[in-house]
């Protein structure tokens, strides 16, 4: 039993050792900072992706971009970053063996709700897209009444006009016998 | 002489509305112009005041050639049309303080009211015109008229759609106006009670043409003016 | 002088008569409400203050063109309609004074449109790029757009005489000159796209605004569009001059 428990072992590692992934999973790891974001809508946030070549040989050309997903309760769905982001996906030249890429994607926060944010890399060498663990984004909605003190003129510009013509037809029915 | 009218021909498309038409109005003169609907009154009117081109033919009027200076002639006469309508969100002072504003010689404040009162609005002045009868809005009209003293004062149908009271008042400003400051009225009417109450002369169009005029007192010794009216349209026609 | 009295007369009307205040006090609620949203709406409070005001000079200066089509369509023909004109015309003042009347109302209403305007552009693009720019320009190409439309529509009115008829055609116009908001952006970069908007002048208005607000181009990049319309305003006022000359009761 023991042998044969062995043998098996043997042959799984001889497997494991000789196969040579077309997964970029061995070789590229992808992880976005910072893990969880409290904000306002309007707010503009800042992610971090850093991309790792853990393999001996330099990629090239890869593409990592980011994107989001709507998990409120009820509103479930990709987004589309049209609004949020103008700078959605880079494209890598090359990271050397070892080393590391470091990314930044800004995004302006449109709308409120609960989603969750992860960057996702491409080699076009290998099969399988590498993502990132999740980033949870929590936006909270601000009731901005009175933005750039806009209502007084708002409520009061049709108001006087109202009121001088009021005034102009009162003066000139007294006027007028 | 206050007007001379030659060989006045005007046209609207195929259409012939005035047809030769030559006449003269005298200094002094109510001219009672008949005419059935349509005969050209109105268009001769035009002419004659220069809000329409004629074809051809010459107008004098006053000594001025109606079509080389009509600003001239604007000056001296006057005029009421058919269809007058008015500014009615203006009270009757403003009305006739923006009219008097388009002369040299603008009126004063006292002279609005004069002019107001003479044509029997006054009390009026302050009034919005919206409020006015028809009967007040055309002596509002006939006020407007007489803003440059005019030396002719044409009339378009000046009692149309008035009431009795309406009519012999229009009929008794005209009297007084006529009498009293010497203008010359050119009245326009198919009204034959207007002609025989106001005209001393006439004339009666039909179909572009002047069918008959001369002294009123002398066609009436002929028959009624009804009677040479009909008479006179009918032989138009033919 | 003639001119100035008619002018006075006009725009007495359009303070002492609803005509005039229906537009004035619409214009302020529009704009109040536009406002309110572009700066409360949680996705249009995130446009820049350069979108912002270019949106606002837009709508400002549609509605210039629009008054002064309806005003210039109301100016023979609703005098007509309504008998006035002749006891106008028996005064003496020739139709060109009438006309110049008129304009000179249709432009003293721009302005108060225009003025209106102002605070809710002050409020909304505070502190954003090019705003003083934008109101140089709004001002200018709003004030020469005026008299184009308006001429053009009096001229109209003056020459078919029928209010309906003018307003017809005038809202035809507008629409006309509107017609680029239609066209999707692909198509307007076309050459073809590109000559309609060249010879619309609402469209070389409106890019003049995107030019000047958004991509802080100098007058350098304005003059042939500038141009353009002013070819337009003095094209109006030569058909203007020519359908009053003509104009007969």
């Amino acid at each position: 039993m023991k042998k044969s428990s062995l043998l098996l072992s043997i042959i799984f590692m001889a497997i494991i050792v000789n196969y040579t992934p077309a997964s970029a999973a061995s070789r590229i790891a992808v992880t976005i900072n910072p893990p969880s974001i409290q904000a306002n809508m309007g707010d503009t946030i800042t992610y971090t992706g850093t991309i790792t070549n853990s393999s001996d040989v330099e990629v090239s050309n890869i593409i990592a971009y980011i994107s989001l997903a709507n998990i409120t309760q009820g509103k479930e769905s990709p987004m589309d970053l049209e609004d949020w982001s103008a700078n959605k996906a880079v494209k890598i030249e090359t990271i050397p063996p070892h080393g590391t890429y470091e990314g930044k994607w800004p995004m302006r926060l449109i709308d409120s709700g609960s989603y969750v944010a992860y960057i996702t890399v491409v080699d076009k060498n290998d099969n399988t897209p590498v993502s990132s663990m999740m980033s949870r984004l929590e936006i909270q909605r601000i009731l901005r009444l009175n933005p750039h003190n806009v209502l007084p003129i708002a409520i009061g510009e049709p108001i006087l006009i109202g009121l001088i013509f009021a005034a102009i037809a009162l003066r000139r029915r007294k006027g007028i016998v | 002489m206050v007007i001379r009218v030659e060989n006045l021909i005007k046209k609207y498309d195929e259409r012939t509305a005035l047809d030769g038409l030559n006449f003269t109005v005298e200094d002094g003169d109510i001219y009672g112009f008949l005419g059935p609907n349509g005969a050209g009154k109105t268009t001769t009117i035009r002419i004659l005041t220069g809000i329409i081109r004629a074809d051809s033919g010459q107008v004098i009027i006053e000594g001025h050639d109606v079509f080389r200076e009509i600003m001239e002639v604007k000056r001296l006469v006057n005029a009421l049309p058919e269809s007058n309508g008015y500014y009615e969100w203006m009270t009757a002072y403003e009305y006739i303080e923006f009219f008097s504003n388009l002369y040299e010689e603008k009126k004063s404040k006292q002279g609005i009211l004069k002019l107001l009162d003479d044509v029997g609005l006054n009390g009026k002045e302050g009034h919005l015109i919206r409020s006015f009868s028809r009967g007040m809005k055309q002596r509002l009209g006939i006020a407007r008229a007489l803003i440059n003293r005019p030396k002719l004062l044409f009339l378009d149908e000046p009692t149309n759609g008035l009431d009795p009271k309406g009519r012999r008042d229009i009929h008794d400003l005209l009297i007084d106006l006529n009498q009293k400051q010497g203008t010359t009225i050119f009245l326009s009417t198919h009204l034959l009670d207007d002609v025989e109450r106001l005209c001393n002369r006439i004339a009666i169009l039909n179909y572009g043409k002047i069918v008959r005029a001369g002294d009123l007192r002398e066609m009436k010794g002929k028959g009624t003016i009804e009677d040479i009216f009909f008479l006179s349209t009918k032989e138009g026609a033919q | 002088m003639k001119t100035i009295y008619i002018m006075q007369k006009e725009i007495r009307e359009s303070v002492l008569t609803p005509k005039g205040f229906l537009w004035y006090i619409l214009t302020s609620i529009i704009l109040s409400v536009l406002s309110y949203l572009f700066l409360t709406n949680s996705e249009l409070s995130l446009l820049d203050q350069g979108q912002m005001l270019y949106m606002i000079m837009n709508f400002v200066t549609a509605l210039g063109i629009l008054i002064g089509l309806i005003f210039g369509a109301d100016a023979f023909a609703g005098e007509i309609e309504r008998g006035t004109l002749e006891s106008l015309l028996l005064s003496p003042v020739n139709k060109t004074e009438v006309a110049m009347g008129k304009l000179g109302a249709a432009l003293i209403n721009w302005g108060i449109i225009f003025a209106i305007s102002l605070p809710y552009l002050f409020v909304v693009c505070k502190g954003g790029q090019n705003l003083l720019f934008g109101i140089v320009y709004l001002a200018i190409l709003g004030t020469l757009l005026t008299i184009t439309f308006s001429a053009f529509s009096m001229g109209l009115s003056a020459r078919i005489k029928s209010m309906k008829n003018s307003l017809i055609i005038s809202f035809f116009i507008f629409l006309l000159a509107g017609s680029p908001i239609f066209l999707s952006a692909a198509l307007r970069g076309t050459w073809f796209g590109r000559i309609l908007d060249l010879i619309n002048p609402f469209a070389d208005a409106i890019n003049t605004f995107d030019s000047v607000v958004i991509d802080n181009q100098g007058f350098g990049y304005q003059t042939g569009r500038v141009a353009i319309i002013c070819g337009y305003t003095l094209l109006s006022l030569w058909f203007l001059k020519r359908s009053v000359s003509r104009l007969e009761m």
